[in-house]
């Protein structure tokens, strides 16, 4: 589950799930809905992820980093997302999507970055929550 | 936060509001615009900003301030060339975001007629890059050149002129740019984006000149009433985004090895002579130089689609083209001693005596062309602001409005909008900034920057 936090000039996301690895897939499904309207997206092509960093806020900030640079790179609208391992250091996983499409897909908002500001990721009573808010 | 009124410009936030300011803020706003500005958290932001280690006189907050990420937008602050720090978020993602206008030959009599083809004519030729590469197939070679030389390269494959140059900043080029300090990552997010308009608050437009203050200063740089004018805005694109992610993430792990704190991970930043605040600073020039290049590409398409639209005796020299998203080393007097300072311009532009300044207004509404001032040197380290910043969140803009309302309201007004998104022009319509006028009086008011035109736009291509 998320929900888009909006102040004026910030879109952040909260989301949650019942674990760790579950509110990131939710925080990655927010990101993606802010860049498009993910309906007609089908989970036809796969790319791994991999996510390294000091600290599980730098690692959760690149794990939303690659969906950017997929979709900068190679127009890649992700519908699906798997964390494979979690690691002190890294975590790896893959997400499946489609490649972008201006006769069938609607564009929203290009997203410059995740960012640090504001950044929470903690236990929550129903699980785990994740706050991002990313530069738009 | 209790705020010192200086005058009906100027407040200041005092260094001793909250622990850890080595300086005071001065924000530069009208009454009303103070109470807009309040309603976030970028005065919160400014007063952090002030925390900077070797910041040198005061951390300044532009009429067009607003909540950022670590520094807000429409903040400017200089440090000491020896002892202080850089810090990308004092950038922004968006290195070198900045404003190019070129005036023209023809009139909006002439223009009026053929508007329509116009637009559709830039919208085809502008690509806005999203979900589709730029029409421009460089090669890794290409793309070092791009980010060591600027828009150079653009002038040895014909898309430019050396009067273009002239007409930038820095001639487009910061020294000491290596491609080398930019990622595979960043290189391969800009690479199919150069000569790409982006989204968002980018937008490409034709205007005219509606209202002419200084009519020397307007006749000098090619400005008559009723000539037509084009604006382009727009940065880096991925490339610069990247390169701020990449080094956010490196220097938020040195600052602990120099043992700095700030109260913000975004403001993460390193002293200006270690080696990661170096190459820091050299990415950001080879970034810097892309985003110039882009604007010089973008220029020469839109050269060609007049020239389609009308013919080739169509001309549209560059007036200026100036950042708003950089850190550059400039020489200031403080306190009456020289210093070499980095001026970190985020929302900001420079703003030295007689130089273009471009303030444009929001989707719809007039933008400003003013000189800068001596006030700026004294006061500002020669910078004024670069917008008018938002009021409205993204959200609260696209309430209760539908993009076709927005399209038949603008072309009521004799404007011609081609967007690739409905959100291009709910999120960005005309009420969810501050009111130009408003920022523009406080800049002029000041004795920042000194009107010199009002342009009106009639046709306006974005993403």
């Amino acid at each position: 589950m998320f929900e888009l936090l909006e102040h004026t000039s910030d879109v952040g996301i909260r989301a949650t799930g019942d674990t760790r690895e579950d509110a990131l897939i939710s925080a990655s499904q927010g990101l993606v809905s802010i860049l498009a309207d993910p309906a007609p997206f089908r989970p036809l092509e796969e790319r791994y992820f991999k996510a390294s960093g000091p600290d599980e806020t730098a690692q959760i900030i690149n794990w939303l980093n690659e969906i950017l640079f997929f979709f900068d790179t190679e127009a890649l609208v992700f519908v699906q997302f798997e964390i494979d391992i979690w690691t002190a250091g890294e975590i790896t996983g893959r997400a499946r999507g489609e490649r972008f499409d201006a006769g069938r897909h609607e564009f929203r908002t290009a997203v410059k970055a995740a960012t640090y500001h504001q950044f929470e990721s903690h236990p929550a009573p129903d699980g785990w929550e994740i706050r991002v808010f990313v530069d738009v | 936060m209790h705020l010192e009124k200086i005058d009906d410009y100027r407040w200041l936030i005092p260094r001793t509001y909250k622990a850890g300011m080595l300086t005071d803020a001065l924000v530069y706003a009208s009454e009303p615009l103070l109470e807009a500005i309040r309603r976030d958290q970028s005065l919160e932001q400014a007063a952090n900003v002030a925390m900077l280690p070797g910041i040198v006189g005061r951390a300044l907050a532009m009429p067009d301030i607003h909540q950022g990420y670590g520094f807000p937008i429409g903040g400017v602050a200089a440090v000491d060339e020896q002892d202080g720090v850089v810090s990308p978020g004092g950038v922004g993602f968006d290195i070198n975001c900045g404003v190019r206008l070129l005036s023209s030959n023809l009139t909006l009599k002439e223009v009026r007629p053929k508007l329509r083809d116009l637009v559709h004519q830039l919208f085809r030729d502008v690509p806005t890059g999203i979900g589709q590469s730029s029409r421009l197939n460089i090669s890794d070679n290409d793309l070092n050149r791009v980010l060591e030389k600027g828009p150079q390269w653009a002038l040895e494959h014909d898309m430019g002129s050396e009067a273009d140059l002239d007409h930038t900043e820095e001639r487009g080029c910061i020294a000491g740019a290596d491609p080398h300090a930019v990622s595979a990552r960043a290189k391969q997010r800009g690479k199919p984006q150069l000569a790409t308009l982006g989204s968002g608050n980018h937008f490409l437009e034709v205007q005219y000149v509606d209202e002419i203050f200084h009519e020397k200063a307007a006749t000098e740089h090619n400005l008559s009433k009723e000539s037509i004018v084009v604006l382009i805005h727009t940065g880096s694109r991925g490339l610069g985004h990247q390169v701020c992610t990449d080094f956010v993430a490196q220097l938020d792990q040195a600052m602990r090895r120099y043992g700095l704190h700030l109260p913000d991970r975004q403001l993460a930043c390193a002293p200006i002579h270690s080696p990661e605040g170096q190459r820091y600073l050299q990415a950001m020039a080879a970034a810097a130089n892309f985003a110039w290049t882009n604007r010089q590409l973008i220029t020469h398409a839109v050269r060609g689609a007049f020239k389609r639209i009308f013919d080739e005796t169509v001309r549209l020299p560059v007036i200026y083209d100036v950042a708003h998203n950089i850190a550059k080393l400039e020489t200031h007097s403080v306190n009456g001693k020289k210093r070499r300072v980095l001026v970190h311009r985020k929302g900001a532009t420079r703003a030295f005596p007689e130089q273009p300044v471009f303030i444009p207004g929001s989707m719809g509404t007039a933008s400003y062309f003013l000189l800068g001032q001596e006030t700026a040197l004294r006061e500002t380290f020669g910078t004024a602001c670069h917008g008018a910043g938002r009021v409205l969140s993204r959200s609260a803009a696209k309430k209760g409005v539908t993009a076709k309302e927005i399209q038949k309201e603008l072309e009521s007004r004799g404007i011609i909008v081609q967007s690739l998104t409905r959100e291009g022009l709910t999120e960005e319509k005309p009420e969810a900034y501050k009111d130009i006028e408003a920022v523009v009086d406080v800049v002029h008011g000041a004795g920042l920057a000194s009107r010199v035109a009002r342009l009106r736009p009639i046709g306006v291509v974005k993403g």
